[in-house]
């Protein structure tokens, strides 16, 4: 086991050394079979695991975490002069000069250093598998890149020691590793932001570095909190251990300050959204699937703490304002990659919400969100990337065409809105559970409750809106022709699109048995207290969570089968007639609408200064 | 109790302008007034040829009017009749042999009922929508015979693709 | 099983049931405007007469969508009726209805994408009020069920008056009639999003149209309770209301509807959610 798992932070690493020097024909069943041996391991690690899992390192590994901490602050001190950008300069001052103090200051290091329980090794299978995918699709796309033979090398090798860092992050227990890695993760989307290197992508790129860069500061004056306090060391065991203490509620809020930041609510959205500019391949896997999933992942991890505390309150109504807000905000974007963005925005609120509340339904609702948002999101933005690529279109107003002459990219992305959005889809009953669960919080705490409800609801409202609206133009057609041919896009893009698709449709097929065996052993051992998942008759229970069993199956029936059916159904013996437009007989293309929502984003960004100012201070209360 | 009994029940009526002087449009518009109120009859005025069954047509056709005409009338789902109110629209009326009209609708689509009048009164229009009620009964819901009508059907799936009949008359624009 | 005959006969007669209510309304309509008007069973037979249409579609698509709005919005009626659960009937009568703006969409017709844009937008007009009712019968009644605000002993109108004045202020909007009927504006759009459907096509379309009476009529029903006359008589005053509204007031833009509805019924809804969580 312990070996297996020091596989999964290992090998990555030598993969990415050794593709910048292989040659492209080697790069290709390299890359693989590092892909699905990767993948492989981690499945049987979640299969074939009990308890938890800690190991220490030696001394050494101490110091030489410490040096490429300042090694890597002092690097971005370097970027700061080079792009003469004086806030990455200020946050990487007060990062190096937080790190020294507390490395002079802290205690020896004696408990062990990372810790791997179910919900790593939840997030080993979500990282590796949709990692893996993506790495095989890169190897296409930055084919068709226009940029140096060695750059693209550059960018799988750095995929690679990303895949490397994430594995560490969700396993690291010392709060100071878990710096490291998380900056090292800044670093990665640092780096591939830039990677085209034009005006748009180095601002772009520089505005995620400083941002990130606070959730840095936030982490380090966590420590510096757990240390001034007395806790002992700065590891998560460390503080779950002291949940009911006097004033564990600073650390806390500043860890969740930091997830909120990674995560990028408001009013840190901005750096999430300009991210778009890059390749596309990074924002699947960066940002969507995996880097930004690190912000659910802190608040699950400290969930028995925040339990019931005033910061899970703050947290909640954030992230219910969140949610509604980039649903309303993706209603004004055009470009296809933002109406993504937004959309992951929304749903890592909801994500971080059910994380927060704490208790043990909602934490598998907020499981069953991380893990097939991230399958879905890491389709639709690969497709994306197909539509560049292969269509070169960026904007969805451009879309209308695509249903003739690209079908099946839009039956595809067809399928990944609905799987957003749908019963029987995962999302779908994430989502549902999420609005259940929620009513028996409104028991005691009857204002927030009710309010979150609301915010909850009338957002996936909104979010089906933004849906519809694209999948609208990805519907439309001419009725000239009668048959569909399917465009053939290439091995790599197609292959990797199937495998998404089929995880999909599986985990679909497979939910009763995944919530059974998979989601509630993980929620158990996050919350302490088991969950039960009890079928009655046509309806099933989860916790007191009614999932009304047949109408969802009908629902199914009626909605994603049926508009999968549209595309493909054909009358026979009907006439075929022309579309009324007072008998003229123009042929008519069309964009879509938008909602300008240019008065309200400044209002968003304020409320959501106010919620992180009020975060800090209920803390400190 | 055949469904072909029930055509007259609900009829619902089309009217288009095909390059009239108005007159007769108003007196259709009157129809559905309070005083003449044809909606006891059942009829709707819809502006929509997919779904209506009456074709009440106005002035003679001109050039630029008559492949809208026909595309119209094309739009139109069998069993349907065509009234031609006013003499324009049966014969050209006053405007018969001008450079621009073509003399009549029955040039183009067939007809099924003249209402006669020079400006014709809404009681005239009313017995002729009457009248092609009656005629709309033993109507069947094959394609008719009409002078500019392309009913080739598709071998394979003896479905009529009814998106270009009128492309053969070219526009004409002055 | 007995109590459940009631819900599964309304099920099976709601076409019928809406088709009545239909043509009731046209003669009121008629009578209002002093004239005589259509017979009662003047639905039907605009039914029948379209049955006997030759067929005619645009594309596959566009039609078998159309049908599938029909049989999608009559299974959310018949999970309403059968005491579902509130949110997953909002959501299925949704649904529903996007997949009518995705047969809208899926011609290349000028007048069904500007339908489609315009019902997509008052569907964002109504749908957060049905949202904020639900999570009042939640509160009051401590479960998302339909069936429980059908058999709870107190009517909940009396907790619930400025929720249901912020319904009846919604209800215009979902039924398309003044003054906030920009979706379906004829003189403007010919019918909007049912424009391209014919003959037996759009049966589906029309009929959906009475199902869709039948639905809001047993949303104002939820807030009877046990009573069956209140249920009644609340029915009556809304068709009343809805009736004298439509042939009373002009079209608003869909501007003014959004933030009509947003700024007045929301907040009504709100201002009730918050006070009975407050109690």
């Amino acid at each position: 086991m312990y070996s297996l798992i020091t596989f999964l932070f290992v090998v990555p690493v030598l993969i990415s050394l050794l593709l910048l020097v292989v040659p492209k024909s080697l790069a290709r069943p390299l890359v693989i079979t590092t892909a699905l041996l990767l993948s492989a391991i981690s499945v049987y690690l979640f299969i074939n695991s009990e308890g938890v899992y800690y190991f220490g390192v030696p001394a050494y590994v101490n110091d030489m975490v410490a040096v490429a901490d300042i090694i890597l602050l002092i690097f971005f001190g370097w970027i700061a002069i080079k792009r003469r950008s004086w806030i990455v300069g200020l946050m990487s001052l007060l990062q190096l000069g937080g790190l020294l103090y507390l490395l002079n200051t802290m205690p020896a290091h004696h408990s062990l250093q990372f810790m791997v329980d179910k919900l790593s090794l939840f997030m080993f299978l979500l990282i590796n598998i949709i990692s893996g995918i993506i790495a095989v699709y890169s190897l296409r796309y930055i084919d068709e890149e226009h940029c140096s033979p060695f750059r693209k090398k550059y960018f799988l090798s750095t995929i690679f020691w990303f895949i490397a860092v994430m594995n560490l992050v969700v396993s690291s227990n010392n709060l100071e590793y878990f710096f490291l890695f998380f900056e090292l993760t800044t670093l990665a989307s640092f780096l591939l932001i830039g990677f085209r290197k034009d005006e748009i992508s180095v601002k772009n790129s520089l505005t995620a570095l400083w941002m990130n860069q606070i959730g840095g500061l936030a982490i380090l004056a966590a420590i510096f909190f757990i240390h001034h306090n007395g806790y002992g060391e700065a590891t998560f065991s460390n503080l779950l251990a002291n949940a009911k203490a006097e004033t564990i509620l600073l650390p806390l809020a500043l860890l969740s300050i930091a997830a909120l930041i990674k995560g990028a609510q408001m009013p840190f959205s901005k750096w999430l959204l300009g991210a778009m500019v890059a390749p596309t391949p990074v924002s699947a896997l960066l940002h969507s699937s995996t880097m930004v999933k690190i912000a659910p992942f802190i608040i699950l991890r400290l969930s028995p703490a925040l339990k019931d505390t005033p910061v899970a309150n703050v947290i909640m109504a954030l992230t219910g304002f969140v949610f509604i807000a980039a649903a309303i905000g993706a209603l004004s974007q055009d470009n296809f990659k933002r109406i993504l963005a937004h959309s992951t925005i929304a749903l890592l609120a909801l994500m971080i919400m059910m994380a927060a509340v704490g208790t043990p339904v909602t934490i598998t609702a907020s499981l069953i969100l991380v893990l097939f948002h991230g399958i879905s999101k890491s389709m639709l933005f690969l497709n994306a990337g197909i539509l560049e690529k292969v269509f070169h279109l960026k904007q969805s107003s451009d879309m209308d065409k695509l249903g003739e002459s690209g079908p099946f990219t839009a039956l595809v992305i067809t399928i990944g809105f609905m799987s957003l959005l749908l019963p029987p889809f995962g999302a779908f009953i994430g989502k549902w559970v999420s609005i259940e669960s929620l009513g028996t919080l409104a028991t005691d705490k009857k204002i927030l409750g009710a309010l979150i409800m609301v915010a909850v609801a009338a957002g996936g409202a909104v979010l089906s809106l933004l849906y519809f609206k694209v999948m609208g133009l990805l519907i439309a057609r001419t009725g000239n022709e009668d048959k569909i041919h399917f465009e053939k896009t290439g091995p790599f893009y197609a292959i990797t699109t199937y495998l998404l698709l089929g995880l999909l449709l599986s985990t679909v097929v497979g939910l009763p048995l995944l919530l059974n065996n998979y989601f509630t052993p993980v929620a158990t051992q996050i919350s302490g207290t088991p969950v039960a998942l009890v079928t009655e008759g046509w309806t099933m229970y989860l916790g007191a969570v009614k999932l009304p069993l047949l109408p969802m199956i009908i629902a199914f029936l009626l909605l994603p089968v049926t508009i999968v059916v549209a595309m493909f159904v054909r009358f026979k013996n009907v006439d075929r007639a022309k579309e009324y437009m007072c008998g003229e007989k123009v042929n008519y293309s069309f964009s879509s609408f938008y909602f300008s929502t240019d008065r309200a984003t400044p209002y968003f960004a304020a409320a959501g200064v106010l919620f992180f100012v009020a975060l800090i201070m209920v803390a400190l209360i | 109790m055949k469904l072909a009994s029930y055509r007259k029940k609900s009829p619902w009526i089309l009217h288009y302008n095909a390059g009239g002087c108005n007159g007769c449009d108003i007196e259709i518009l009157a129809c559905l007034s309070p005083k003449y109120d044809i909606e006891r009859f059942g009829m709707i005025n819809t502006g929509n040829p997919k779904q209506s069954d009456i074709l009440l047509v106005t002035g003679p056709v001109t050039k630029r009017n008559r492949e809208r005409l026909v595309e119209i009338y094309a739009q139109m789902p069998e069993p349907k009749v065509v009234v031609a109110c006013g003499a324009c629209a049966s014969t050209g009326g006053v405007f018969r042999g001008m450079y621009n009209c073509e003399g009549g609708i029955d040039q183009y689509i067939p007809v099924d009922v003249y209402v006669c009048g020079c400006g014709t009164r809404p009681e005239q229009i009313i017995d002729g929508v009457v009248q092609a009620l009656a005629i709309l009964e033993t109507k069947t819901k094959e394609l008719e015979e009409s002078v500019r009508l392309n009913k080739e059907a598709i071998k394979e799936n003896k479905q009529l693709n009814r998106r270009n009949i009128a492309d053969e008359i070219k526009p004409v624009y002055t | 099983m007995n109590n459940l005959w009631v819900p599964i006969i309304l099920i099976i007669l709601a076409p019928l049931l809406g088709g009545l209510v239909y043509g009731f309304e046209r003669i009121i309509k008629a009578r209002m405007q002093r004239r005589i008007g259509p017979p009662l069973l003047q639905p039907f037979y605009d039914f029948l007469k379209l049955a006997d249409k030759r067929k005619m579609i645009v594309h596959s698509a566009h039609a078998f969508l159309g049908i599938m709005h029909f049989v999608s919005l009559w299974f959310a009626l018949a999970v309403l009726l059968l005491g579902g659960d509130l949110i997953l009937v909002i959501f299925l009568h949704l649904l529903s209805t996007a997949l009518l703006i995705l047969a809208a969409y899926s011609t290349r017709s000028i007048f069904s994408h500007l339908g489609a844009n315009r019902t997509a937008i008052s569907i964002l007009a109504y749908e957060p009020v049905l949202i904020i009712i639900a999570v009042s019968i939640f509160m009051l009644t401590g479960s998302f069920d339909a069936a429980a605000a059908f058999q709870s002993e107190q009517p909940l109108l009396y907790k619930m008056p400025l929720a249901f004045i912020a319904l009846l202020l919604v209800l215009p909007i979902k039924l398309k009639k003044s003054p906030f009927d920009v979706a379906e504006a004829h003189q403007e759009l010919t019918g909007g999003v049912e424009l391209e459907f014919s003959g037996i096509f759009y049966e589906a379309v029309y009929t959906a149209k009475w199902i869709d009476y039948v639905f809001c009529y047993a949303l104002v029903y939820l807030f009877a309770g046990n009573n069956i006359l209140l249920g009644t008589g609340l029915i009556v005053c809304t068709f009343f209301y809805l009736n004298a509204l439509d042939n009373s007031t002009a079209r608003v833009s869909y501007k003014q509807m959004l933030r009509f509805s947003l700024t007045v019924s929301f907040s009504l809804a709100f201002i009730n959610l918050l006070l009975n969580s407050l109690t």
